[in-house]
Order: structure tokens, then sequence, then C-alpha cells
């Protein structure tokens, strides 16, 4: 009852378009996934890749690993850059609809005159949209744990889990930054280039810092950095997941906090 | 809270953001049981004012309560009591009549199943197509239901019957009186004296964000000036009308004679008139915008 009807809604509501997203992703996973033994048989591709300037085998992750190796390979193809941004148009889109669209949409001037708290209410919502990654990023996992040993992947558990879990947590961090966003003003286009910008800054500092040395100090803003390229490669660690967990809490407690303050618009 | 007023404003006031007043000190006290027509032209302040009660914008300035509640410290029980109807029911498109409702439901944490059942049933409503197939009529209606489905006691109407046929309107106010009996508060807003003044007990006037005037329905329509247009069978001297109490002559020309008078003096001005043949006579109520303008001219003349 009361303010959890809006997280029933947002997944009901989403249930159909999430559907084709966890469909679309998992098919895209398994063809990538698919290739691999064609390409674990040619050593002189990643000769080839290794001869990439630096700084775009830094920006996309080829640096350090090894693409004949499974790991390195879904790294490359999958975890260093698709599957992030996969995951963060879902969380930004839905993050933005749920509150900020449906306000311009004028939708929520009814539910918010029943006996709610309009903090409960966006938490829930957040909730919702923490359902929708949660639903995409496990449908990934479960594909990728049953195609690893028929393709010859070879992907320790252990560390798929932490890239997935990685990976839901960048979603979050953007989906809730969003939210947040769009509690503090109304309007869903600054509700999407808000958070979209901190991906795409984040991705930059986080692929470039190494290279580019006045770009480091700033390593700490970006999400990417905390979650930590080739996951699969290198494993992911589990205190600094913790801090774009916390990130995303802040974000989501912000947004609870912000939609108090403010007057609702209608169009 | 049990002796406090149905609805409640002092002193509220609200200027947005872009300096626009919106509302301006207003004082409204809207008693239990009664039906209060809430009536102003398009940008008066109707709507600000009910989303400051709703709590969905905040007064600058002043409070209102609900039942006694706060409607900021509050806001929650307050709302735990209400019904509200906006006059574009914005619903989820995608929802059938009955899954909008049935959520409605749970966000209110349970209604009356019975009562909701009986609504559905009173205004025909269609439950089982997409809300977004529907007439705007008939997403009004589901509104309605909404609205009235958890036997609120005060239910707050924001220019309600747009986009209802006539049938359906009646029905609606036959709902809005048989709550007022039921010793229910309902709080209409309207821009238009004929919608509500078959419903409302009193009537509030606003205008420019200031409550100009709060009035009985029936001292209000006496008030009210008529357009009086006489046609006689010969040309007639108009000055006879003129000297009549509250009379005022429009124009003449030959045998037409055009007035504005209020109820009261209608018995004098076809008294008068009947001492000349009369081809035909119409007389048609002044708009609000009018009684505005005559409200307004009172306030002028009273300061």
């Amino acid at each position: 009852m009361g303010a959890t009807e809006f997280l029933t809604r947002e997944l009901r509501d989403r249930a159909r378009a999430l559907v084709f997203w966890c469909v679309g992703g998992a098919a895209y996973v398994a063809m990538i996934a698919s290739i691999f033994p064609s390409i674990e048989g040619s050593p002189q591709l990643d000769q080839l890749v290794q001869d990439y300037p630096e700084a775009l085998k830094s920006l996309f992750g080829i640096g350090g690993v090894n693409l004949t190796t499974g790991a390195g390979y879904i790294d490359t193809e999958l975890f260093n850059i698709i599957l992030p941004l996969l995951v963060i148009v879902l969380a930004i889109g839905s993050g933005s609809r749920t509150l900020a669209g449906e306000e311009e949409a004028g939708r929520l001037e009814l539910p918010f005159s029943y006996p709610v708290r309009r903090r409960d209410s966006v938490v829930a919502k957040g909730l919702g949209v923490a359902g929708e990654i949660a639903a995409l990023c496990l449908a990934i996992f479960l594909v990728l744990a049953v195609l690893s040993p028929i393709f010859g992947l070879n992907l320790p558990m252990g560390h798929l889990a932490g890239a997935v879990m990685g990976l839901a947590l960048l979603g979050l961090l953007h989906g809730w930054l969003s939210l947040g966003v769009g509690a503090a003003r109304p309007g869903r286009g600054l509700a999407i280039a808000i958070p979209a910008g901190f991906a795409a800054l984040g991705y930059l500092i986080g692929g470039l810092h190494e290279l580019a040395g006045w770009l480091d100090p700033f390593r700490f803003i970006s999400s990417f950095w905390w979650v930590g390229q080739s996951p699969l490669t290198n494993g992911v660690e589990l205190a600094r997941l913790l801090v774009v967990l916390a990130a995303s809490v802040v974000a989501l407690g912000a947004a609870a906090v912000l939609i108090e303050r403010r007057d609702l618009q209608v169009p | 809270m049990a002796d406090a007023p149905a609805i409640e404003t002092r002193g509220l006031s609200k200027t947005y953001s872009n300096g626009v007043e919106a509302l301006v000190d207003l004082d409204l006290r809207v008693e239990r049981g009664e039906v209060l027509g809430y009536l102003g032209p398009n940008g008066a302040g109707k709507s600000t004012t009910i989303r400051c009660l709703l709590d969905q914008i905040r007064p600058t300035a002043g409070s209102g309560s609900i039942l006694g509640f706060d409607t900021r410290t509050q806001s929650v029980e307050a709302r735990r009591h209400l019904g509200y109807l906006p006059g574009d029911a914005r619903l989820a498109d995608k929802l059938t009549g009955r899954e909008q409702l049935d959520s409605f439901a749970r966000l209110r944490g349970g209604v009356d199943d019975a009562l909701r059942r009986e609504l559905e049933q009173r205004f025909d409503c269609v439950l089982d197509r997409p809300i977004r197939e529907l007439s705007k009529g008939n997403r009004q209606k589901l509104g309605i239901v909404q609205a009235f489905m958890h036997r609120p006691e005060v239910l707050i109407l924001d220019e309600p019957t747009g986009g209802l046929d006539p049938l359906v309107q009646n029905e609606f106010r036959a709902l809005a009186r048989e709550t007022a009996a039921d010793e229910r508060t309902v709080f209409l807003s309207s821009h238009s004296l004929d919608e509500v003044q078959h419903i409302a007990d009193r009537v509030g006037i606003i205008r420019g964000g200031r409550l100009i005037d709060v009035d009985s329905v029936d001292s209000l329509r006496e008030r009210a000036l008529r357009h009086v247009t006489i046609h006689f069978a010969e040309p007639v001297d108009a000055t006879a009308f003129a000297s009549l109490d509250g009379v005022r002559v429009e124009g003449s020309e030959g045998p037409i004679v055009r007035l504005q008078a209020p109820e009261t003096a209608m018995d004098a001005v076809v008294k008068t008139a009947a001492r000349h043949r009369i081809v035909d006579l119409v007389s048609q109520p002044a708009d609000l915008e009018e009684i505005f303008l005559e409200l307004y001219r009172e306030t002028d003349g009273g300061d």
C-alpha cells in the first residue's frame, strides 16, 4: 500500500520494455561470445590491436589485456564500453522518465494529491529503477555464465559476478543521479543531460587519466575509474564498488530531500 | 480538530519566481457540509489556491488548513481526508480504467470497494480499454470515481465538468449535492457561474489573486445585471427606464431599448415597459466577467 505503489507501477509499466532490453542485451552478448572461438585461434589480431595508438587503447581498455583470452576478449568487446553504455542508457532513461518525465506530462499531480510523502514516492521510484537495472544485469550475467564453457571463454565466475556488479552500480549511480536532478529541478532534459554528461566525462577520465597527467587528479570523480577497467581480467575491488554504491545512495537521498523543497510543475 | 472548518486559509499568498503575484493575502473559510463555488476567470488564482491546499506548491506567506490539519506540516494527514479532481485529469495512458483505479486504490491504502463499483456504474465508466483510447469525458469520469471512491470528508474539484456531456454533468451535480447532504464538504472551482449556481451554497469570487467577495448564490444572482432588450411597437422615450433604481440605459434606437438591470429591478422594468405595446422582450444573464466588473465598481466605490 501507499508509496510502494510507485514501485509496483514502475516495474509493471516497464515490464514489456524491460523484456526487450533483456532479450536484446542477451542476444548481443551471446553473439559476441559466439565469435570468440574464431578470435582465439588468431594471435595476430592481438598483435594488430597492440599496435594501436596508446590513447585509443587506453580509452577502449585494450591496453594490458590479452584479446585471445576469454576474459580479455569479453572485457574489450563488452565490459569496457558497450555494456556500461547499455546499462547507463537504460538507467538514465528510466530515472528521468519516472519523475521528471511524469511531472512534465502532468501525471504527478493526481498521485501526489494522495496521502503519500513525496520523498517516499521518489525512493519507491528509485527502487523501481534499481529493479530494472538488476533485471538487465542479471540477464547479462546468466548469458555469460551459461555460454562461457560452451564457447571456451573460461571466465572466472568470481570476476564475472564482480564485473556485473560493477556494471549494475554504474547504472544505479547514473539512474539515481537522474532522479536527483529531476527532483531538484523540473524538466526531463536536464535529468538526462547532467547524468549523461557525467557518464561521458567519467568515461574519458577513466580511460585517459594515466596518459594525460593533468587529468589524473580528477580521476576520483570518474565512476568508471572507481569500478575499474577490464574487470574480468583484473577483478574488481569490493571497497571501490562500495564507494560507487555510497555515491548512488547519496544521489537518491538528495532526490528525496530535494523533491520536498520545491513547487511541483504542471504543464 | 472536530470543530475546525473544512478548509481555511489565513493570509495565503503565492508569488511565483517570475514575480507573478498569483495569490495575495487570501482569507477563506469553508464550513463543513457546505458546497462552495470558487469562481474566477482563467488565471485568477483558483488553481494556485488549490495547489497550495494540496501542498503541491508552497505559499510565500500565510497558511492553510484542511479539517484543522496544516497543509504544510500535516499535509499527508490533510490529504488522507481529501478527494481531488483536476479539470483535465492526466492519467496513466497505458493502463485500462480498471487498472488505473486499482492503482489509485492501492496508493490510497484501500478504498470503499462497494462505493467504487457504485460510482463506476453510475458514471458508466469505460474500464476495460486503455486510457489513451478514451475521450476526454471518459477520462474525466474515471477522475470523478477516484476523487469520491474513498468517501472523503473534503472534495476539492478544479473545473471538474469540462469535457463532460450534459447528462453526466447533471449526474455529477447530483453527486456533489448528495455529498454535501452527507455533511461532507465540496470546494468547487469554476470560471462559470452557470456551472456552480445550482450546486453551491456560497460563492467566493477571486480575481487577480485577490478574493473579491464571498456571498450566497442567491444574493449574487440578485446583484448580477441582466441585459434586457425591449422591442416596442413604436418609438418610446427611454428616460422612464433610466429613473428606475439600479437600471442603466445602454442605448435606444427608435422602438428598441437596451438596458442593464439587476434582478431586483426586473419587476419595475417590465411594468414600465408594459405601458407601451411590446413586440419582443429578451433578458440575458450577464456573464461572469461583467459580474466581476460590477463587483469591482462596488469595491472601488466603497474604498
